[in-house]
């Protein structure tokens, strides 16, 4: 891979999370009092911390790196200054303390709700994009015919739910009438297990509804975007090609347009991870699954903003990454974009 | 139409019959785009079902009489249908029906609003990104990437309270509460960038027209030249984002509103289905309480993606569902 194409995808990725700190910087100072207010209001927080905190963050000196002021006309340099104690603060990982969570720090609280977040949403993306580019590619090679037409109504009308319109009424046929799954947590309250396997299949009982919740979600708009994109492939000239040497049916799809028209899926899917993770945010307060989604919804009722800045940087900053990976990837595998 | 102007002129029309050909010419457009967009069947079937919920949107006290709240309830704790309440009550008493139809307003007022400021705000970055070009060009867009990569719905969680922390939650505009502003606001501030993407790469292509070079060359401004001969021309590619993003907007409005950011006293579906969750109605089978509203935003979304992706497969000449 060219190297002028690498360096320029990792300056966009490096400036892109520049911005989002001082994006997250900007909101914390615009709030009324802040951050004094949210600070010092922490009832949890020893006055000793406070004090620790305020001189680590630099509280008392000025915001930015250069002052100026028109009375009289002057600009100063400040080496010390909140912008910087802050990006100092956030590469350490020091992102604040909860105010919901009695004062621990925020990254504990985050990690705590981290893993079961990453299942289901690793989980929900393998199964959608198996299931979503199969259904995707059988609907866009056989454009026009029944299947076709069933398939790409499903998945539109699939496309149209927010994760969690497809969430309930799964929780009130599968779980309320029918019984046949919990309707709520990753494990049951109280249970005691006789052994790890025991636990194990609790957690995939509680796993199961909201894992096909968000597959179904996925591979609606996976399936759609996997169809125009073989809809395209199939009248490109090396697929006619293939079709006028003879080659059957299957393997001209399977040999020349299917991998071709994954190409631009693989940006696609890495696009779609901001959205993912805003339905699993939906998706979590249905099921009540103790991850990220759970902890930002309870946040938002507390106001905890450091908790809340914390979510966002760490969403942001990973949906960032997923997209310089997927240029790179997309980089190794279509030599035409690297020019 | 008049039939006074002659079929086979010989000369060029000038003065006021000009102003004739010129709507003779866009009365046949129009004809033109009525007879394609009639041909797409699933344009048709969303059209209608807006149209359905348009009207619930403009009159829904003719219907089902004014908004009821916990002091105006009509029935007990979360009744299931019956002939009084054909779709039951929540868990005020308030009937479900009653609820849904109101949830309309607001859902399509939020969704309306919001798209404009998305699509006002995408065109305006769009036209002038890539008309200019240059450096006002590459700084539009590399700010318009950074909204693009964002999380947006992430974002739009932390601004909410932020924003209602700052004007206040009582404070009012137009007779619109500060909450359901601010969830416009949000909207629109966090989906305008697809709408720019498109717009300039529409520009794009009509800055290289002859007729811009014409208008150019006989001392137009920048200023009157988006104005008069790029936004005329891209006024269709528009509409079609307009309602695409109508549909997203009103998705969008409904996820906020489920996880506590709408308004109580305005409610919306995604409001309902929040008191649906509130309630525990999935876990005691109230299904009535959350089939309506889910319905609705599903046929709304629906809907509207239906009727975008019809318009934008006649109006935009780089559609990629054309085939």
């Amino acid at each position: 891979m060219g190297s002028r194409y690498l360096g320029r995808k990792l300056a966009q990725a490096a400036v892109t999370i520049f911005a989002i700190v001082l994006l997250n910087f900007v909101l914390f100072r615009m709030m009324p009092g802040s951050p004094e207010r949210v600070l010092l209001r922490n009832p949890y927080l020893t006055p000793e911390k406070v004090a620790e905190v305020r001189k680590e963050w630099g509280l008392d000196d000025p915001l930015l790196p250069i002052s100026i002021s028109l009375d009289p006309p002057s600009v100063a340099i400040n080496a010390e200054n909140q912008l910087f104690a802050y990006i100092r603060a956030t590469l350490t990982g020091d992102l604040g303390y909860s105010l919901k969570f009695r004062g621990a720090s925020v990254v504990d609280v985050i990690g705590q709700r981290f893993w079961p977040t990453i299942i289901l949403i690793g989980f929900g993306e393998v199964l959608s994009i198996v299931l979503g580019l199969a259904l995707g590619a059988y609907a866009g090679w056989r454009r026009g015919s029944l299947g076709d037409r069933l398939g790409s109504g499903i998945s539109l009308i699939l496309y149209s739910m927010p994760y969690f319109v497809i969430g309930m009424p799964l929780l009130l046929i599968f779980a309320s009438a029918l019984g046949w799954f919990p309707t709520s947590g990753m494990l049951t309250v109280g249970a005691t297990y006789s052994s790890p396997i025991d636990q194990l299949l609790d957690f995939f009982r509680h796993l199961v509804l909201p894992l096909a919740t968000i597959t179904l979600g996925l591979t609606g708009g996976y399936s759609i975007l996997m169809r125009s994109s073989i809809v395209e492939t199939r009248s490109e000239d090396y697929v006619q090609t293939a079709r006028a040497k003879g080659l059957s049916d299957r393997r001209v799809l399977r040999v020349h347009a299917f991998p071709n028209a994954l190409l631009p899926m693989v940006t696609i899917i890495a696009i779609s991870l901001g959205y993912v993770v805003a339905g699993a945010i939906t998706l979590e307060v249905v099921f009540n699954w103790p991850g990220l989604g759970t902890l930002t919804v309870d946040a938002l009722a507390a106001r905890d903003y450091p908790v809340l800045q914390g979510i966002f940087l760490l969403l942001s900053v990973t949906v960032v990454l997923a997209n310089l990976g997927a240029d790179l990837v997309y980089g190794v595998l279509d030599p035409r974009v690297r020019s | 139409m008049s039939a006074t102007t002659s079929p086979t002129s010989p000369v060029l029309p000038t003065g006021s019959s000009l102003r004739a050909e010129r709507w003779r010419l866009r009365a046949r457009n129009a004809r033109a785009f009525g007879a394609r967009y009639v041909r797409r069947g699933d344009g048709v079937v969303g059209l209608a079902i807006l149209l359905v919920f348009a009207v619930l949107a403009i009159a829904p006290s003719v219907f089902v009489g004014p908004l009821e709240t916990a002091t105006t309830a009509t029935g007990a704790s979360l009744e299931p249908p019956s002939a009084a309440h054909i779709f039951g009550t929540d868990e005020l008493g308030r009937d479900i029906l009653n609820l849904t139809v109101h949830g309309a307003r607001v859902s399509m007022t939020i969704g309306l609003l919001a798209t404009l400021i998305t699509v006002v705000f995408g065109a305006l970055i769009g036209i002038v990104a890539g008309f200019l070009g240059g450096s006002t060009d590459n700084v539009l867009m590399r700010f318009t990437d950074f909204f693009l990569v964002l999380p947006t719905f992430v974002l739009a969680i932390i601004l909410a309270p932020v924003i209602l922390d700052i004007v206040g939650t009582d404070a009012e505009l137009f007779g619109i509460r500060a909450t359901l502003l601010v969830i416009v606001i949000v909207i629109g501030l966090t989906s305008w960038a697809t709408t720019a993407r498109i717009i300039r790469s529409q520009t794009l292509s009509i800055r290289e027209r002859m007729y811009v070079d014409r208008a150019r060359v006989i001392g137009s401004g920048s200023a009157h030249i988006m104005r008069r001969h790029i936004l005329p021309n891209v006024v269709n590619l528009i509409v079609a984002q307009a309602v695409l993003t109508f549909a997203t907007a009103v998705f969008t409005e409904t996820s906020l509103s489920f996880i506590g950011l709408g308004d109580p006293f305005a409610p919306s579906w995604g409001q309902i289905l929040e008191s649906a969750q509130s309630a525990g109605a999935p876990g005691l089978g109230a299904w009535w309480y959350i089939v309506p509203p889910a319905t609705c935003v599903v046929l709304v979304v629906l809907s509207f993606t239906l009727v975008g992706n019809a318009l934008d497969d006649i109006l935009n000449p780089k559609s990629a569902t054309r085939r």
